[in-house]
């Protein structure tokens, strides 16, 4: 069995002492995109952050491999080292941080000394016009005063400066309107086109099937109370939008 | 001695007042080392005033000199300024006052527009004591920046004042970057009489000296005045650093902002007191202050305590503060990035002043209050 792959097996998680994770299993294959579906509340932002290695994130059980690499034990910087992106929800505002500055030190932290500031700056630039961003981004503090579709594009520019191995997309259509929505897929297509990114695989987290009208997923999982219930391919996601999450619950029998 | 602009008797007057003038800083918390009503700015510190006033760009169409000349040569223009702005309760400035001699003065004629900052710049030996009494006076329609430079030598004493005074629609932004010895004190009183639709911005960092001192205000008479104070300070090691803003609003439709960045780490200790006052007949004032401290250690220490008084019933008041260590989510979110917490920690620090920043004129004042503040940030 190849170690490729965003590799998670039994994985528990637990945040303030109540468990919300309770035994995930699943694998993102480098290059393919996974829709990870399921109501609110069911636990799939958790996963998220678990994955990422926020420090509020209890993981209690499993593990998680990047391309062999086992990312649990790791620190926050260095899963990102290895190349794995989350697109957050609800990003931080950073007051006082510029956009540019702190895109060229992420992108020097996880390529080291690929490129110069110069050079950088071209990139940005190139990857800002594909996402429709106006220059006067770059004067900006990080996501200080941004509207919450502005943060969306910046995760997304994020995503497309640091060409992680591994994307989760936590949310990223949530609140968007139709003209934002097709932007984010247009960058993940985009991501998936270049050079850097034709081998990167997706983990989508979604709770509308919106976003799957841009990009078409190989595997769609379905997430209630903490497990994956359900899994199957693209038509999964259209009969989500077509019944809800409710007869779904009722065949797996779900307490969520 | 340097030759004083008092005479003995008029500076034991002077003394006198500031021994009955309080502080108007509270008594000293646990926290603080200093008792600043019983701080004794002895006989012997004033023995050693001494220090000098230096010019830099010194545009042709202004008249900038030391004080006193400007008071031989240019008496009635002097008199427009010195102690025009300052008010009793400026508990320090009765000090400058009664020491007085060391100074500068900076006149720019109506509707004169002077593009590079005016560089004054106050300097001393080892130990000694500067007053220096800086006045501006800017007529109508008058553009002028300026900077001023204080160089203490070391256990160096500084308590000097300055004063602006505009005519209508002029606009005066002043700076001052304090980045004195470590052992040295640094006192400070700065206010403003800005005239009808002026601008007037103080921009000041204390960031040096043990026990810094500072007092900046605006005092608004006139309609349609913008007036901004931006600070930031950053005690580290064992400094203290004490500041009053105070925005006095007596009359209405003007615009006023405070701004204002402490950050505190090892023992440091910061105190900020915000006083937003607005009359009564004062309506459609519009006065905003925020203040953020930033703790980067447990024994680090900031009191920060807003005073809005607020007699008017028709105006526009916005206070926001916040207090704490580095937020954890903003942390997580640049890890997750690959950035490491260090570095992490290091940029929102350094970007945490920025906002204040901004306000300085010139990018090399700019880069070199980054730079001191990366140092002292790495120091934490």
């Amino acid at each position: 069995m190849s170690d490729q792959g965003l590799r998670i097996a039994g994985l528990r998680c637990s945040v303030e002492g109540k468990e919300i994770l309770k035994g995930i299993d699943l694998v993102v294959e480098p290059g393919k995109v996974h829709a990870l579906m399921g109501p609110n509340g069911s636990g799939k932002s958790t996963l998220a952050f678990s994955l990422t290695g926020h420090p509020k994130y209890d993981v209690t059980g499993g593990t998680a491999t990047l391309d062999g690499e086992s990312l649990l034990d790791l620190a926050a910087d260095k899963r990102a080292r290895a190349g794995l992106f989350l697109s957050f929800q609800y990003p931080a505002a950073i007051p006082g941080v510029k956009v540019p500055n702190f895109l060229f030190a992420a992108r020097q932290a996880v390529r080291p000394g690929e490129l110069t500031p110069a050079k950088f700056r071209a990139l940005l630039l190139e990857k800002m016009d594909v996402l429709g961003m106006d220059p006067s981004f770059l004067g900006r503090y990080l996501n200080d005063g941004f509207s919450g579709g502005e943060k969306k594009r910046l995760e997304m520019l994020q995503m497309a400066v640091l060409a992680p191995k591994y994307a989760i997309l936590d949310e990223t259509d949530s609140g968007l309107d139709v003209d934002a929505l097709k932007d984010v897929g247009e960058s993940v297509k985009a991501l998936r086109a270049s050079d850097e990114g034709k081998n990167t695989g997706f983990l989508i987290i979604t709770h509308y099937p919106r976003i799957l009208q841009h990009v078409t997923p190989d595997v769609v999982h379905v997430m209630m109370d903490g497990r994956i219930v359900k899994t199957g391919d693209a038509d999964l996601a259209h009969r989500i939008e077509r019944e809800g999450y409710d007869k779904i619950r009722e065949e797996v029998g779900a307490v969520a | 001695m340097p030759n004083l602009l008092v005479s003995g008797d008029d500076r034991a007057a002077l003394l006198e007042r500031y021994r009955a003038t309080p502080s108007g800083r509270e008594k000293p918390s646990r926290y603080f080392k200093y008792d600043l009503e019983a701080l004794a700015i002895d006989a012997a510190a004033a023995e050693r005033a001494g220090g000098s006033v230096s010019f830099e760009q010194v545009p042709s169409r202004a008249i900038v000199c030391d004080l006193q000349t400007a008071r031989r040569d240019h008496g009635e223009l002097v008199a427009r300024v010195f102690r025009r702005a300052l008010e009793e309760q400026h508990k320090y400035a009765w000090l400058t006052l009664a020491y007085g001699g060391l100074g500068a003065f900076i006149y720019v004629p109506a509707d004169c527009a002077i593009d590079d900052p005016i560089v004054v710049r106050y300097a001393g030996d080892a130990g000694a004591s500067l007053f220096p009494h800086t006045l501006v006076l800017a007529e109508r329609g008058a553009r002028a920046t300026v900077i001023e430079r204080l160089e203490l030598g070391a256990g160096g004493f500084a308590c000097g004042v300055t004063e602006i005074v505009t005519g209508d629609g002029a606009a005066v932004t002043y700076a001052a970057a304090q980045f004195a010895p470590d052992d040295a004190r640094a006192f400070s009183t700065r206010v403003a009489r800005p005239g009808r639709n002026a601008r007037v911005t103080w921009a000041t960092a204390e960031l040096g000296a043990a026990l810094a001192l500072a007092d900046v205000a605006v005092t608004i008479e006139e309609p349609g005045i913008e007036a901004a104070i931006a600070s930031l300070f950053f005690p580290t090691g064992t400094q203290h650093a004490d500041v009053v803003s105070t925005v006095d609003h007596r009359t209405g439709d003007a615009v006023s902002e405070t701004i204002v960045k402490t950050a505190a780490s090892g023992a440091g200790q910061a105190r900020f007191l915000g006083n937003i006052r607005i009359a009564a007949h004062a309506q459609h004032s519009n006065a905003s202050l925020r203040d953020d401290s930033l703790l980067l250690s447990k024994r680090a220490h900031v009191d920060s305590v807003p005073a809005l008084e607020i007699a008017a019933n028709d105006v526009k008041a916005f206070h926001g503060a916040t207090v704490g260590a580095l937020d954890e989510d903003a942390l997580f979110y640049m890890t997750s990035r690959g950035i490491t917490r260090t570095e992490a920690e290091r940029m929102i620090a350094l970007g945490f002043f920025e906002p204040v920043i901004e306000h300085f004129p010139t990018e090399a004042l700019r880069d070199e209050l980054r730079a001191t503040l990366e140092r002292k940030v790495g120091d934490a």
